[in-house]
């Protein structure tokens, strides 16, 4: 006997709406569920496995970091703004001291460009990395956790051989990279170079790491769950992107080729040789592949920059007491998550009358009401995880 | 992009990568095996690492300045200055300052380093060690005589690339 497909569909909806009559009912999402990457608290109005009006609620992790580098020095800011995006919180430092030396119309040693883009970009890496960890988790495969962890715990060594911080370095100074172990006259001598190991550690990471990209790839990108899951889901449009201000590997999986290592100078990126990743379907499985990729021209990029660092200093000629300025300036910078900006004020002093801070994160989230109107319950997770935030740059 | 192939294809390849690290962390450990058992078996941290805060009392002129640019101001330095005898007869009385109190708060230290990079007199040292952790808070607050402690696990400092 054959069921005719349609008779069977029309009959299951008829008695959806005729027997299960499903009131509609407030849900809370958080703030403390395991797949909301921190504190982030979501009220859905639920009809049934739909939701509507996803209001997401933040504020949970305000920390106050504006206020906070207002009654700091220049070098006391570099710590406080390594813990906005903790996931790579070497990106976070490159924006706010590029913008310090803007002001005081600094020339940066060539050395120090090269060593803050190798470490950006490994941070770029280890944030991205992270990325592949928890979101194949939050759809329910463990797997990959182990796969891009390993991989992540590579390139944070390398991280804490050069800064002595795996996940806060504080290793750039307004002027260049940090100077030296202490000031003292024995520990003078001990200038903080790169460790002597460090190109060959990097070159060999730089494989492995392309090659587990490789054995993600494999892991995941052939899972017929997981296709399932996330083509297709959370389509984001272009136009709504730029509309809500979605930046970083959001916005280029929606088919945007706009990335600020390619427009702004901060860093020597017009050097190096490698591709803006996009695609043009902006769901939940294009910006998962987006970040894959990006992993692996992140990987070229280091590739490229071991090979032609440059020698010299590392450390350009500033005062002992660092003052900035009268003057105000924005500086914006390709963070893993999007665009960060700092907005800095000055009125001449040891610190900043006003750091404005401009987050990837609190951008990208904002327009999850708009792609979440409607989505099923167990999508909404799907969609989240996707966009791929941190709280605490959320809410600094 | 990945096409779609041969239905369950991509599930053998999936199954055929944790297979084989399997295989590999089994029969090669020394290569693969990236777990360290914690307790019984140690990672040593890197030379650079900001583990703890190190302290050379004698080095210490109690000058402050690693007081004054600490971001959260979680070290607390007390001194006294002590008349030195003039070492030969008819020589200046010198003064000295000694210190009394140098306490560190590792509940509210940031870890930044940047004790350690304005001390002047060569008094702070990094030192990689971690396990110090506690079941008190307040015990996180170390006194000088426990800082000077962590100085002999101070480590060489790595060469340098250029």
């Amino acid at each position: 006997m054959t069921l005719d497909q349609d008779l069977v569909r029309h009959l299951s909806e008829v008695s959806v709406s005729v027997e299960l009559q499903t009131p509609e009912m407030t849900l809370n999402i958080g703030p403390q569920h395991p797949s909301t990457h921190g504190v982030l608290r979501l009220v859905a109005r639920v009809d049934g496995e739909r939701a509507y009006d996803v209001r997401p609620v933040i504020g949970y992790m305000h920390r106050g970091y504006e206020k906070l580098a207002e009654v700091r020095n220049y070098p006391q800011i570099t710590t406080i703004v390594n813990r906005i995006d903790w996931v790579a919180g070497y990106a976070n430092e490159i924006p706010f001291i590029t913008a310090a030396e803007k002001l005081m119309e600094l020339e940066v040693p060539p050395r120090a460009l090269w060593i803050r883009l190798i470490l950006t970009e490994m941070a770029r890496m280890a944030s991205h990395l992270i990325f592949m960890a928890s979101y194949p988790l939050e759809l329910g495969a463990q797997t990959p956790l182990f796969f891009a962890l390993r991989e992540r715990e590579r390139v944070l060594d390398l991280l804490e051989g050069v800064t002595g911080g795996r996940f806060h370095p504080n290793f750039n100074r307004i002027g260049g990279v940090k100077p030296a172990y202490g000031s003292g006259s024995k520990t003078r001598k001990l200038v903080q170079d790169l460790p002597k190991t460090f190109y060959e550690e990097t070159r060999r990471a730089m494989d492995e790491v392309l090659h587990a990209c490789d054995q993600l790839e494999d892991l995941v990108a052939g899972n017929e769950i997981i296709l399932a899951r996330t083509k297709g889901i959370g389509v984001l449009p272009p136009e709504v992107a730029v509309a809500y201000g979605v930046t970083g590997p959001n916005l280029r999986a929606s088919g945007v080729p706009f990335d600020l290592r390619k427009v702004e100078n901060y860093l020597p990126y017009d050097q190096f040789d490698f591709q803006v990743i996009t695609t043009q379907n902006g769901d939940c499985w294009d910006r998962w592949w987006c970040r894959l990729q990006e992993i692996r021209e992140s990987a070229k990029i280091v590739q490229q920059a071991i090979d032609s660092i440059p020698s010299g200093p590392i450390q350009a000629k500033v005062p002992k007491v660092i003052k900035v300025p009268k003057g105000e300036t924005y500086v914006r910078a390709e963070n893993p998550k999007g665009e960060m900006g700092y907005y800095l004020v000055s009125e001449g002093g040891q610190g900043p009358y006003r750091l404005k801070i401009r987050s990837a994160s609190f951008s990208n989230i904002s327009v999850l009401p708009w792609i979440l109107e409607g989505v099923l319950v167990p999508d909404i997770i799907a969609i989240m995880g996707s966009l791929d935030f941190v709280l605490g740059d959320v809410d600094r | 992009m990945s096409t779609r192939t041969f239905p369950g294809l991509g599930l053998w390849k999936g199954m055929w990568v944790t297979l084989s690290t399997m295989f590999k962390t089994i029969f090669m450990p020394g290569k693969h095996l990236k777990t360290v058992m914690y307790p019984d078996v140690k990672e040593t941290p890197v030379p650079r690492a900001r583990g703890v805060i190190a302290l050379d009392q004698e080095a210490c002129t109690v000058c402050m300045l690693c007081a004054r640019n600490c971001p959260d101001w979680c070290i607390y330095i007390e001194g006294h200055k002590v008349e030195v005898p003039p070492d030969k007869p008819g020589g200046r009385v010198k003064i000295r300052n000694t210190l009394d109190r140098f306490d560190i708060d590792y509940a509210l230290c940031m870890y930044c380093g940047i004790c350690v990079e304005v001390c002047p007199f060569d008094a702070l040292f990094w030192s990689p060690e971690y396990e110090y952790s506690e079941y008190e808070m307040g015990k996180l607050m170390h006194d000088k005589e426990r800082l000077s402690e962590w100085l002999a696990t101070v480590p060489e400092q790595p060469e340098i690339a250029q």
